[in-house]
């Protein structure tokens, strides 16, 4: 019964993601309206047939701002998580095999990382970074190198004295070579239920950061970013912050069932093995 | 015991360290010039000079490093290059705003947590459990901010039960003032009441499936009494714990509610720092939250440690 629930889950999840990339995809074929185009004559126009979900404040087709933002939105989770994943798992496993000092100066480092409040992390980096799209995904991309550290580190450190693996040295496979060829591999599952949920939490941080004009700037549209602009507006024309935001939610959501799921399946299957 | 509090406290010194290093190290050395990163390029050279000058910048970085922490720990944290004023001061003058949002919004997330993860614990499978995930998944996939501008223009602005943003100070009137962050806190505790419910959930869950619940059904006990005598005791030390770090984290976790309800609080100092790129300010900030998050966890580490064996061993204790 509980597997039926969890299929059910997974096929929502991987509904809602597939939503937001069709989104994503048709708005490279095709746009309703131009998304920077100022049409001050179609300002704050309510939702009707030339303007499926109306227009802003400056008269921008939001139906079309939101297919674009789409794109960010993904690159930045696609881009921001692969990146931070990639350095965090060659560090945390650089502390895995290491011995001694090394092992203790890059784990308390880590440690201290973890340490941070999640929004704090991310507001110094940007203050680092600075503001923009590529600053945004440098910031959140470190800030995601911490956690997938800490995960190879353990995953290393569970594996190491495993048989096989004393196998593999006695008969002189060099440390690189067990990492790549043995360790890596049994770490993937993991890995990739991580990476799911991860870009839900870069989705979500890049639209926060948006929001507080940290992200991606103006004229380009950004979910985060849309809901900020239209905030004085919204009282009168409340059609201006629900779309984006459902988006937003459909997007997150989506990514976070798919790795809740898969996180079952994995610890699952460790369990009945 | 003392064997493990003194572990445990240094280990807390060492992150502290490794904190107050990786600040400095992040918003001084790797930015190369931090006077030109507070400044902008379009700083004359004198100023650029002098601002280099009284931060010590024509030092080496550990120098300097050594020097900043020494004055951080005897209390002096610099001045804001913004504001111009210091760094604690500024702290001090909005930490009760954060702080009570903070409360407030526990207060509220509490209760209705504690109530869902218990019952979905209880039931589980049931549609009280099936909500409870619901809530939890919802809960991590709303973002707070936009939750913020929905409730907002819905219940302060078409339905006017709440004042409009701003803080109103504790001088014109107590309740004023506690309306004026109740919205805000409502917020704050939607997005808290997920998480708390699954923490409560799980340590119930694990609860009801020790021995010792068994052992109270074949003493005769109605199910009502061993939840409520039993399962609740052990179960509430988990949550509690979190609840204390949650509240730590909430320092740094409502900079989106106070600036879309115009709250000035740390969270806005924190945001002004970073969008002036005021390299002073926001290492005091950084270092203050970080600061007391640490010691929190450390103060709830210790209390689950003393909370924990006197459940364990009380039965033994007693007979």
């Amino acid at each position: 019964m509980r597997k039926g629930k969890n299929n059910r889950l997974v096929l929502l999840g991987i509904a809602l993601v597939s939503m937001v990339v069709l989104l994503c995809l048709i708005s490279f074929i095709y746009l309703p309206h131009d998304p920077n185009n100022m049409n001050t004559l179609d300002r704050l126009h309510r939702p009707s047939g030339e303007y499926f979900l109306g227009t802003d404040q400056f008269g921008r087709d939001i139906l079309s701002r939101i297919m674009v933002s789409t794109r960010y939105a993904l690159l930045v989770g696609l881009v921001s998580v692969s990146v931070g994943a990639s350095i965090g798992v060659v560090i945390g496993s650089i502390g895995g095999i290491a011995k001694g000092v090394l092992q203790s100066v890059i784990m308390r480092i880590i440690d201290g990382f973890m340490a941070f409040p999640g929004m704090l992390l991310a507001l110094m980096l940007v203050a680092v970074t600075g503001k923009g799209l590529w600053n945004s995904v440098l910031a959140i991309a470190i800030f995601m190198i911490p956690t997938y550290a800490r995960l190879a580190y353990s995953l290393v450190i569970d594996q190491k004295n495993e048989l096989y693996i004393k196998a593999a040295k006695s008969y002189g496979a060099t440390p690189l070579r067990i990492i790549g060829k043995h360790i890596l591999p049994s770490m993937l599952p993991k890995l990739i239920t991580q990476f799911s949920s991860s870009i839900g939490g870069a989705i979500l941080l890049e639209s926060s950061l948006s929001f507080l004009g940290l992200g991606v700037q103006p004229p380009n549209a950004s979910l985060g970013l849309m809901l900020s602009e239209s905030r004085q507006f919204t009282l009168s024309y409340p059609y201006l912050a629900i779309p984006s935001g459902i988006v937003l939610v459909i997007a997150i959501l989506g990514f976070n069932l798919i790795g809740d799921a898969l996180n079952d399946y994995t610890v699952g299957r460790r369990t009945s093995a | 015991m003392v064997k493990y509090t003194i572990n445990r406290l240094l280990s807390g010194v060492v992150v502290l360290f490794v904190i107050s290093w990786i600040t400095f190290f992040v918003l001084t050395v790797i930015p190369g010039d931090a006077a030109l990163l507070s400044l902008g390029t379009d700083a004359t050279p004198e100023r650029l000079e002098a601002l280099r000058e009284s931060m010590g910048l024509n030092q080496p970085w550990y120098e300097r490093y050594f020097s900043w922490l020494t004055h951080f720990l005897a209390g002096d944290w610099g001045n804001s290059l913004f504001f111009g004023e210091e760094v604690l001061t500024l702290i001090m003058q909005r930490l009760m705003i954060t702080v009570s949002l903070a409360v407030f919004s526990l207060l509220l997330a509490i209760p209705v947590a504690a109530i869902i993860g218990i019952l979905s614990a209880i039931y589980q499978d049931k549609w009280i459990d099936r909500l409870a995930r619901t809530v939890m998944q919802l809960g991590d996939a709303i973002p707070q901010f936009w939750l913020a501008l929905i409730f907002l223009v819905f219940f302060s602005g078409k339905l006017g039960w709440f004042p409009v943003p701003g803080f109103i100070p504790v001088e014109e009137g107590w309740w004023r003032s506690i309306q004026s962050l109740l919205l805000p806190s409502i917020v704050v505790a939607i997005g808290l009441v997920g998480y708390l419910i699954r923490i409560i959930r799980s340590s119930m869950l694990s609860a009801l499936e020790q021995d010792f619940m068994l052992m109270t059904r074949v003493n005769g006990l109605s199910s009502a009494q061993a939840v409520f005598k039993y399962a609740l005791r052990s179960a509430v030390i988990a949550p509690v714990t979190t609840i204390l770090m949650q509240l730590a984290g909430l320092l740094a976790g409502t900079v989106l509610v106070e600036s879309i309800f115009a709250l000035p609080g740390v969270g806005r100092l924190l945001l002004v720092a970073v969008e002036q790129r005021d390299v002073i300010l926001l290492q005091g900030t950084v270092m203050f939250i970080t600061g007391v998050v640490v010691c929190v966890n450390f103060l709830a580490d210790i209390l689950y440690r003393v909370i924990n064996p006197m459940i364990q061993f009380g039965g033994e204790r007693n007979a």
